[in-house]
């Protein structure tokens, strides 16, 4: 394919508009911008698909980070160029719109922009390509919408399974989705509470990770209920499980008051000593009291600044009473917590009441396999509300921070399948559909659109040939059999990586949910077309 | 067709990038020098390293996890292997140097292969089946189910985990020292702990590993998972009950443990104090007290400020301040406690209530010490002595109880020895040697044992070790990669010879004919597997013999390993080999 240097001299004929005549500024500009975006394309193209390989990074802290997630990889990359820049944030933007896909969104953006400078070479204006690329990423995301993709029902959790197994696929943790399949599933199902059906989008805040080292990926485990990453305090004993527990979030702090900056506390009597002491510790057994009378056996203490959210003597108080006690709940978990437990947070120890209060079957402490660290867990919680919590373990920190992207990206497609209820074959074969489709297109389009149609069709196989070639087969014959299949009408057909051939993807349960697909469409056609448009650089220090 | 160009020139990033091959290259050699390193510290003959850190501690050990840690590697995949050893420590306590050893070799290996044009997804997945097929073989076969473990077994391996080390002179008094340290803290499982085994046993296999985690917490609710044997009554090891205490001076044979006793590292504070109380004639036990709460001259708070107008209160104010504490060592005494530790201080001003009361008074102990002694004594750690009412008292159930309590000169430091706690079990090591150095390899050495005694005792299954499980392993995945038409095959042969190298590096260490022997090894193991005849059986069991440089039954020898640390062993080594080949590209950011 001619690059974008060897430009054909510009064309002596009138101008309609759709060839171009420009400065070699723009030109350059533009062959700049394009040569830095495919090279981040390129950069990550080995990382696509199920035997995409990984990347290692060494951040500036020292820090290691080994991930296969394009987007995790880009934003972390620290790309200097500003049309390299775009493609990152065209990553990020598929992951905030689908989830899953940010690989291949940046690869096809990559192809596209392959395309554009073909295109651009044989002097073709770029707006004119911008605007078939819009028509022609429409007509693609029309095709694949009304002809091959299959409607499916949140109730069927076998499908949703699947399709969240086709993206794990490609992770590090691909062996364990067996268990992190049906767990990414439950969880965001689990959210949407009674009703699947009726629900337009998840917020998967609702869903909280939980870090914990050591075990392996294959202890990871979804709890009904809430984790907190550290046990229970008992510094100064105390029960370390509580069952039928009545649990209460206090935001006020069980120690001392403190006085103001400037003021203090003046003892000119020795007997006054006494009393400081007496009442430190009256004015401290009064407010656990009045915990224990409002019936709560489980306090959660918020984390403050001002003063010590406890003291040792408040501890002891608290574990004589047979309470069981979690310090330092960060301030924005607290929200989270109130949901979950159905309890309301307590900001002063006056306005604490039964009904202030969230229950729970079992709260206690569990030792973590492996570590040997702690964790206290709240199983059945009485009324809980939407929320989940994923307690991850992993034998590195490397594995389980990879292990949390992975999940995240799986909860994520089953976040696009609800917002937009098909499912679309995977391995390739969506795009190459796709492809087929709009080059039938160009044969009954004219002009530029027909032109620029066809160059499209060409870029969308990048998705095809790239699996075929990160899994060791060979790409050229793989695509244009995949071609052959899909002319011939068989819409599913697909690369099946593991057996090297191509195969039905809806039988082989490779599947993935439309909206990745479509939204890496849009989001690459309107990148490409936004660096096609530049054409001026001007760096403003 | 429009593929991207794969050159990656252009790419604006501020730091370095290297892709494809280079990457793999440079990984596996920075792997390659990590294992390099450990390689010569395995097995009963292998050397041991000297570490002189930026301040000059030296650190003399054989201990692979020991020594990786110390070595501040950078190489981020070198890094992986480090970890992999941490790992290793972490989950099975022994058998460190020899995973990162075969976790190198598969990385060599694999390397190779992709040389070799095989791609880097059929490396792993021909690994993967490979691991399978070896666990499951190690499984099936290899394993000996020692329905009831006697004391040989495991003094066994015990001795065969600590025959590398610096204590390989003395294993027989080791062994046995580690074996009834180790027996003396037996406790049954709780029921949660029954349950969690239960529900793991069914879970196959990734449930089987889960039995080896170590219950390091002293919780007694749900303090880790461990069994018996068989539906009888199931019991379980906590090896932080176990207490080692190193004392510098006379030679390491008169270490010795303390069963039912604990020893802490503290003296009296002050002379007049007994070095010795026992339970009284009327056998009422000797009260331990222990605090976490200063016994100094009472001080207020911040923003409490003392202003007196008439001089005389001042001496009516410090005097107050010292009754605060006399009132709160009254009330102690007043219990009946005979001994009180504290983790903070005591005023010298207060040591006479103690002295006047005949009590044996210790302070700035350990922390974590007294909450095993608590443990150990049933007593508990008192933070503070309010009561409900908003007065001072001290709860008399708070008393830990023992036999006896003696002050005892080791070395040339004083320790507190209780006798007979009264608590859960709890026992006490006392190792005696002639450096620093020595003790702590002496303590690392014991800890490998100890994890090895405990996994035995809970697993009850253990597999021949000297190489012979390896070489077993090596032969059938041979075999088992013709049964394989895919191109994975050449992948399992690898890795059939990848695990030869522990017999290897083992002769290669001892310095015997490494080649003569492995392949002397593999021919023995070939004929049991493929032999019909049910007498060479026990051919599976063949190791190498170190030190006469020959072949021989190693299980009959006693050169047994628990089988739960082999098969973790293999899967750690595989998963990081596998981590570090998937990696294609490497990007250093700078500052």
């Amino acid at each position: 394919m001619a690059s974008a240097a060897t430009l054909l001299p510009p064309p002596s004929r009138p101008s309609n508009g759709e060839t171009l005549q420009e400065r070699s500024k723009g030109r350059d500009v533009r062959t700049s911008n394009i040569v830095a975006a495919k090279a981040v394309a390129s950069a990550i193209r080995t990382s696509l698909g199920p035997r995409g390989m990984d990347k290692l990074m060494q951040l500036p802290s020292g820090e290691v980070l080994i991930s296969n997630d394009g987007a995790t990889i880009l934003s972390r990359m620290n790309v200097l160029h500003p049309a390299a820049k775009m493609l990152v944030e065209c990553s990020v933007s598929q992951d905030i719109e689908a989830g899953d896909g940010t690989t291949s969104v940046v690869v096809l953006a990559g192809a596209l922009l392959d395309a554009c400078s073909g295109l651009l070479a044989k002097g073709i204006h770029p707006a004119a390509i911008a605007s078939s690329f819009y028509n022609a990423a429409e007509a693609c995301v029309s095709a694949l919408s009304s002809g091959s993709a299959v409607p499916v029902d949140m109730d069927d959790r076998e499908s949703l399974i699947n399709a969240v197994r086709t993206c794990l696929s490609s992770k590090v943790v691909s062996q364990d989705s067996d268990l992190l399949a049906p767990l990414a599933v439950d969880s965001v199902l689990g959210i949407l509470g009674p009703d699947p059906g009726g629900a337009t989008n998840v917020d998967l805040r609702d869903i909280r990770m939980v870090e914990q080292l050591g075990g392996t990926v294959d202890d990871t485990e979804l709890v009904r209920g809430l984790v907190f990453d550290k046990g229970s305090t008992k510094t100064a004993g105390g029960p370390g499980k509580i069952e039928n527990a009545k649990i209460a979030l206090i935001q006020f702090c069980l120690s001392a008051p403190k006085t103001d900056m400037d003021n203090s506390v003046v003892v000119s009597d020795y007997a006054a000593m006494d009393r400081i002491l007496r009442d430190e510790r009256k004015y401290i057994l009064n407010m656990c009291k009045k915990i224990k009378k409002c019936g709560a056996n489980v306090v959660l203490i918020q984390k403050s600044i001002l003063r010590d959210a406890y003291n040792e003597l408040s501890l002891h108080f608290l574990a004589k009473m047979g309470i069981l006690v979690v310090t330092d709940v960060e301030r924005t978990d607290v929200e989270f917590v109130c949901r979950t437990l159905g309890c309301t947070p307590v900001p002063h120890v006056d306005s604490l009441s039964p009904e202030k209060l969230g229950s729970a079957d079992h709260v206690g402490d569990v030792v973590l396999p492996g570590s040997g660290h702690k964790v206290v867990k709240f199983v059945g919680v009485a009324n809980p509300g939407r929320t989940m919590t994923v307690l991850l373990r992993g034998s590195n920190n490397l594995v389980l921070a990879e292990a949390n992207r992975s999940i995240h990206d799986a909860q994520c497609v089953v976040r696009s399948l609800v917002k937009e209820r098909f499912l679309i074959a995977g391995g390739g074969a969506a795009e190459t559909e796709a492809s087929l489709r709009l080059r039938e297109l160009s044969m009954e389009t004219t002009g530029m659109d027909s032109h620029c149609f066809r160059a499209y069709a060409d870029a969308l196989e990048v998705i095809p040939y790239t699996l075929a070639e990160n899994a060791g087969l060979k790409p050229i014959e793989i695509v244009t059999e995949l071609r052959k299949a899909h002319a011939e009408g068989n819409v599913g057909a697909g690369i099946d990586v593991k057996d090297g051939c191509i195969s039905d993807m809806y039988a082989k349960n490779v599947i993935q949910p439309l909206l990745v697909t479509t939204s890496a469409i849009k989001l690459a056609t309107e990148t490409v077309c936004m660096i096609l448009k530049v054409d001026d650089l001007v760096v403003v220090a | 067709m429009s593929a991207p160009n794969p050159a990656s020139s252009g790419l604006f990033i501020n730091g370095q990038r290297e892709t494809g091959q280079d990457v793999r290259v440079g990984n596996v050699t920075a792997a390659l020098a990590v294992a390099n390193i450990v390689k010569t510290s395995l097995g009963p003959v292998g050397l041991d390293k000297m570490l002189v850190d930026d301040i000059g501690d030296v650190l003399i050990t054989n201990d692979g996890a020991t020594i990786l840690k110390s070595l501040e590697v950078e190489h981020p995949a070198a890094r992986v292997l480090v970890d992999l050893a941490k790992l290793q420590d972490q989950e099975v306590g022994d058998g460190t140097t020899s995973v990162v050893i075969i976790a190198s070799e598969l990385l060599r290996r694999g390397n190779d292969l992709v040389k070799n044009g095989i791609h880097p997804t059929t490396i792993i997945s021909g690994y993967r089946m490979a691991l399978k097929a070896a666990v499951s073989y190690i499984k099936k076969e290899m394993v000996v189910n020692v329905s009831e473990l006697g004391d040989e077994h495991l003094i066994n391996a015990a001795r065969t985990s600590m025959s590398s080390k610096i204590i390989g002179r003395e294993t027989d008094f080791f062994s046995r020292l580690a074996v009834d340290a180790v027996k003396s803290v037996k406790m049954n499982a709780t029921a949660a702990d029954v349950a969690g085994y239960d529900a793991m046993g069914s879970g196959g296999h990734g449930g089987g590993e889960r039995l080896a985690e170590e219950p390091t917490s002293a919780s007694a609710s749900a303090g880790g998972t461990t069994t018996g044997g068989g539906k009888k009554q199931r019991y379980k090891y906590p090896l932080s009950a176990i207490h080692i205490l190193k004392a510098h001076g006379k030679s390491s044979m008169e270490s010795n443990l303390i069963d039912g006793g604990f020893a802490i590292n503290a003296m009296r504070a002050a002379q007049g104090m007994p070095t010795f109380v026992e339970s009284s004639a009327d056998g009422a036990h000797v009260k331990i007290a222990m605090l976490d709460m200063n016994l100094q001259r009472h001080r207020m708070g911040m923003g409490v400020q003392v202003i007196v107008k008439d001089p005389a209160e001042i001496e009516n104010i410090k005097r107050r301040e010292m009754d605060i504490t006399k009132e709160r060592i009254r009330k102690i005494i007043d219990t009946g406690a005979r001994v009180v530790l504290t983790t903070k201080g005591v005023d010298d001003l207060c040591m006479k209530y103690f002295v006047e009361a005949g009590i044996i008074c210790a302070r700035r102990c350990n922390r974590e010490d007294l909450k095993r002694l608590a443990k150990a004594t049933g007593g508990r750690v008192v933070t503070t002595m309010a009561d409900m009412e908003g007065n001072e008292a001290f709860d008399a159930e708070c008393l830990g109880g023992c036999d006896s309590v003696r002050e005892v000169r080791i070395g040339d430091g004083e320790m507190l020895y209780v006798y007979g706690c009264k608590g859960h079990g709890a026992s006490t090591i006392v190792l005696r040697g002639a450096n620093e150095y020595m003790l702590d390899e002496m303590d690392r050495a014991l800890h490998d044992s100890l994890c090895v005694v405990k996994r035995m005792l809970e697993s009850n299954t253990l597999v021949p070790g000297g190489g012979a499980a390896e070489a077993a392993l090596s032969v059938y995945l041979d075999d088992y990669a013709d049964t394989i038409e895919t191109r994975e095959q050449m992948v399992i042969q690898e890795y059939a010879d990848a695990l030869l190298v522990i017999p290897k590096t083992l002769a290669v260490n001892a310095a015997k004919d490494a080649s003569e022997l492995v392949a002397r090894l593999r021919s023995v193991h070939a004929k049991g597997q493929h032999s019909q005849d049910p007498s060479d059986d026990g051919l599976k069991f063949m190791g190498l013999d170190l030190i006469e440089g020959t072949i021989r039954d190693n299980l009959a020898a006693g050169v047994v390993e628990p089988a739960i640390s082999k098969i973790k062993s293999l899967r750690f080594a595989t998963e990081a080999a596998i981590t570090i080949l998937r990696i294609d590209d490497r990007i250093s950011l700078n500052k």
